[in-house]
């Protein structure tokens, strides 16, 4: 058993482009061994660092037996050639060849015999081609080759069992050795095992394996952290981004003029973060100190990286303030006229239009929502102005963040100032959701101001592409309503969007938009119960009757249906409803000619008239129930129906002689079927 | 008794000879800066054409950099409308560039070995251009010194081969070797000259015009004039000259962009003009080279 070892040592890869080249380097390197039936340990890994993307794999034989197979050549009646053709191209020679029938005719035959492989020559043979196969995000060329990588590719170092794999990728062959200097690249070595590899770079502080540095630096930061008893914000993509770009971690504690704290903390994080690939550091309340982490690649023995790096948020935070100071108090209620001259998109207008259309919008949302209509318009008028701040050219990513900030600065109300700073929450599955109604509804009209747009300019995503990201658009419209368990009438809300596109002289298709787009959000809703983790035979049953204007009872049906369908009240309820619609399903008359009720006078006995009285009740129940609704009281209430229907289907036979007695049964159990449908469709359910 | 000894700041003007001896040490053609106002170093026809055909080429220079919307008046310590940059540029790129790079930091006093460098992800664009490449900001303790860019295309053309371009900007290398606070306060010879003393008024006067005295109404003519001639000489295959009026084009439309006179869909229409030119003056330079 042998170990495969391989490193390609390289200029600095992106952190991203580091993991696309792992997971594609692993994959390829998978498919190699399965495809050619060798045994691996499936438990290999890829590491990576900036410069070296290293792959090691164990357990495997260094030779495999390939077993014998007949080989199937020309047709007898071919021409002499192509049997020539098969015996050369197998290696063999005539009197190995024989005649066999089949199905097709008369065909020439080879035995190839069973033989061994050297695992070593078809790693030769195709480990260029694997490395070829890596799908990078993004690649490039240098100098005057036809290669493509990351970035590029100066050597690679390759073993099987100890010994130096000989193969060319392109103009580079591959060897035993590797530079130890990867800023210089110098000082070649010659390594035949990983293990040797992994302590000989262990003992200069470089840690190969990217998990290991994570732990590192985490146990580092958490040290630190617990001891002062401040805490830092889990950006998990931040931390997986830093990992990724030193090989020999030093976390280095900095800090900066506390008077910047003056500065919308927001500025300050995305400035540390975004920027500068800081961690800021809060007190125990999320109070930003004036604390911050750096995690270099060296050890900072002179102090130089700590005073380096505070001179540089020093200068970097003197900028935000400057550009603060200035924009503060530069009134946004006059500057909303300036965004006519900022162009929303091509084929939708400006912000000004845009800014117009959410108004109105939000203003009918504002009946429903039971909010004031005033307020809501100052805030969609305002929305955008921040738009055209220095700031937001400087930090994209704040958009909203910083107009909220400049309300608040120039006096707006409360809710309009955190309307304006929501207005683009949530954004996708994962982000914050606004809770206040104002922001709701405000951030409802960006986006069905947005969804309406786009598909108006058929500008809606593919299945493979989505560049204006409209699906992220969708879930969090989808998110607003099911998450703040808001009423609204969807439907008409997109209608009327329509017609304010076209009082601005946009010919939009309306029931075209309105068809294509609630399909495009009742999908978002299937895929969001997904993410929830509910059952898909559940997601598809509410979904299948219960349309747009009905979100959130879809959802929290289906909800509620997941969580009790093994329990008594989910499972009998469906018991109930499954054992009369297949007896339905086998009298597919029925559906055609029903009447929608039983005749009670038609009866034989008190099986029918018990299941008769007991669904009369669950159907007054629902005519009852208003809008406070329980669900699992519903449920509940469906699934009491057991005993009439166990007794019913025991000791009844609907399939009588009498065709009106076995008619007036099956529109029986339709009823029930009807009456269960108040909850939702449950044929979908598999039981 | 032991005496301190206190290294000798590097002056700016001594970075940009350290940088040009080291450079020309390396085989680098040492040019004198364009005399044209343009955006950057990779303006500059020893970038910009040079990098395009398949003739070898190394080339090493500083170049005064016009951003007129960067201007802040001279009030602020990081911005300016009027900055150098240290260009480098060599063609096919060499495998040992990052070593290069390195050496030539130490020459001007920066052990790679002491601080923290970083080679971080900067792709980077040039829609006037039509130019893109893949590379790397060098960061050095946090602080970004130097762009370091491998052509992948230039005025629409593919590169073949690859040309590595690495740009220093020399305020912010020099802020950092001198450990200075402010660009105003760098430390300009060994007589005490500082950068304010050379560029404090320029800064104050041309913010002014870049802002608020410059004619917009002739600069929209002068524009006009400008891609007219350059359309003109690319017709008589000259590609130096119309690549000139091009750049003249390109620094008319940064000033006009700095007045706040150029809405956000003429700004594309502009620069989309700038970079039909670029590409038919890279095409004419190109049959040139064969």
């Amino acid at each position: 058993m042998s170990e495969l070892f391989v490193e390609l040592f390289s200029e600095e890869i992106p952190a991203r482009l580091q993991i696309n080249a792992r997971n594609g380097l692993k994959k390829n390197i998978k498919n190699f061994f399965v495809d050619n039936q060798i045994k691996f340990n499936e438990n290999f890994n890829v590491y990576s660092t900036p410069n070296r993307l290293v792959l090691h794999v164990d357990k495997i034989p260094n030779e495999i037996q390939l077993s014998s197979e007949e080989i199937k050549g020309p047709n007898v009646n071919a021409p002499e050639k192509a049997l020539e053709g098969f015996i050369r191209s197998n290696n063999t020679i005539l009197e190995k060849i024989f005649k066999k029938n089949t199905e097709k005719g008369e065909f020439y035959f080879f035995n190839k015999e069973s033989r061994k492989i050297k695992v070593s020559d078809l790693l030769e043979k195709n480990l260029s081609e694997i490395f070829k196969k890596i799908a990078w995000n993004k690649s490039m060329k240098w100098a005057n080759y036809d290669l493509y990588w990351g970035r590029p590719l100066k050597s690679i170092l390759a073993i099987f069992n100890k010994k130096p794999l000989n193969f060319d990728f392109n103009h580079i062959n591959s060897s035993n050795k590797t530079f130890i200097d990867k800023s210089l690249e110098e000082g070649m070595k010659i390594f035949n095992d990983f293990h040797s590899y992994l302590k000989f770079f262990k003992q200069k502080g470089i840690l190969i394996d990217q998990d290991l540095r994570k732990k590192i630096i985490q146990n580092k930061i958490n040290e630190i952290i617990n001891k002062k008893n401040l805490k830092i914000e889990q950006n998990e993509r931040l931390i997986d981004e830093i990992v990724n770009i030193v090989e020999k971690p030093a976390v280095i504690v900095c800090d900066f003029d506390k008077k910047f704290l003056n500065i919308p903390s927001e500025i300050l994080i995305t400035t540390m973060q975004s920027h500068q690939k800081y961690l800021p550091i809060f007190d125990k309340k999320n109070n930003l100190t004036n604390n911050f982490f750096v995690v270099s690649d060296i050890k900072d023995t002179k102090g130089f990286v700590k005073l380096g790096n505070e001179r540089v948020i020093e200068a970097r935070l003197s900028d935000a303030e400057f550009f603060w100071e200035k924009n503060k108090t530069q009134n946004l209620v006059k500057q909303v006229d300036k965004l006519k001259n900022v162009n929303y998109f091509k084929g939708l207008g400006s912000y000004f239009d845009k800014i117009q259309r959410m108004r109105k919008l939000s203003s009918l949302i504002s009946d429903d929502f039971l909010i004031s209509k005033d307020k809501i318009e100052i805030a969609s008028s305002i929305c955008k102005v921040d738009l055209m701040s220095d700031l937001v050219g400087e930090f994209p990513e704040l958009q909203g963040i910083v107009g909220g900030h400049f309300a608040r600065f120039q006096g707006f109300d409360k809710e309009v100032c955190l309307a304006v700073s929501e207005q683009y929450l949530p954004n996708g599955m994962e982000s914050k959701l606004p809770k206040k109604m104002y922001s709701v509804a405000l951030s409802i009209s960006d986006k069905l101001d947005s969804l309406v747009g786009f598909f108006g300019i058929n500008l809606k995503p593919t299945s493979s592409k989505d560049p204006y990201a409209i699906r992220r658009m969708a879930i969090s419209l989808v998110r607003l309503i099911v998450e703040n368990e808001i009423k609204i009438k969807l439907k008409d809300l997109i209608v009327y969007t329509c017609s304010v596109y076209r009082d601005q002289g946009y010919e939009f298709d309306i029931k075209k938009i309105q068809n294509e787009l609630s399909d495009f959000i009742i999908e978002r809703l299937k895929n969001y119960l997904k993410e929830k983790k509910i059952r898909q035979d559940i997601i598809e049953s509410s979904t299948f009757l219960l349309g747009l204007d009905d979100m959130l009872k879809s959802y929290k049906k289906s909800l509620c249906l997941n969580k009790n369908i093994k329990k008594e009240i989910g499972f009998e309820t469906i018991a109930a409803y499954k054992r009369s619609l297949n007896i339905l399903n086998t009298e597919e008359k029925m559906s055609t000619e029903s009447l929608g009720f039983a005749d009670p006078g038609l009866f034989k006995n008190d099986y029918e008239k018990k299941l008769y009285k007991k669904i009369n009740e669950i159907r007054k129940y629902f005519l009852s129930v208003g809008k406070d609704e329980n669900y699992e009281e519903t449920l509940k209430i469906l699934s009491s129906i057991k005993k009439e229907v166990n007794d019913f289907f025991d000791n009844v036979i609907v399939n009588d002689e009498d065709i009106i007695i076995k008619k007036n049964r099956l529109e029986l159990l339709n009823m029930l079927c009807k009456t269960f449908d108040n909850y939702f469709n449950f044929s979908k359910i598999e039981a | 008794m032991v005496s301190k000894i206190k290294k000798k700041t590097l002056s700016f003007q001594d970075t940009i000879f350290n940088l040009q001896k080291y450079w020309s040490k390396k085989g680098c053609v040492i040019l004198q800066p364009y005399d044209q106002e343009v955006g950057a170093g990779t303006f500059h026809p020893a970038t910009t054409l040079r990098s395009l055909g398949p003739k070898p080429w190394k080339t090493a220079y500083v170049q005064p950099s016009r951003r007129p919307t960067d201007g802040r008046y001279g009030d602020n310590p990081n911005r300016l409308q009027h900055y150098y940059q240290f260009q480098v540029l060599i063609k096919p790129s060499p495998k040992e560039i990052k070593k290069m790079y390195l050496n030539s930091l130490s020459s001007i006093g920066i052990n790679h070995e002491e601080h923290d460098v970083r080679f971080v992800e900067d792709d980077w664009e040039s829609p006037t251009l039509g130019a893109a490449g893949l590379g790397w900001e060098v960061w050095c303790d946090g602080m970004e010194v130097t762009q370091f860019t491998y052509f992948q295309q230039m005025a629409g053309v593919e590169c073949k081969p690859v040309s590595v371009e690495i740009t220093y900007g020399l305020e912010r290398l020099c802020m950092f070797i001198q450990n200075k606070k402010s660009v105003f306060e760098l430390i300009w010879n060994d007589e005490g000259i500082t950068y304010k003393d050379v560029f404090y008024q320029s800064e104050k006067e041309f913010s002014a015009y870049n802002f608020e005295y410059a004619n917009t109404d002739n600069l929209f003519k002068i524009f006009e004039m400008l891609e007219e001639e350059s359309k003109l000489l690319v017709e008589k295959k000259i590609s130096l000259p119309a690549y000139d009026q091009c750049l003249k084009c390109s620094h008319v439309f940064n000033i006009l962009d700095a007045r706040g006179v150029i809405s956000v869909a003429q700004r594309s229409e502009y620069i989309a003009r700038i970079r039909e030119l670029t590409k038919s003056i890279g095409k004419v330079w190109i049959e040139s080279q064969s």
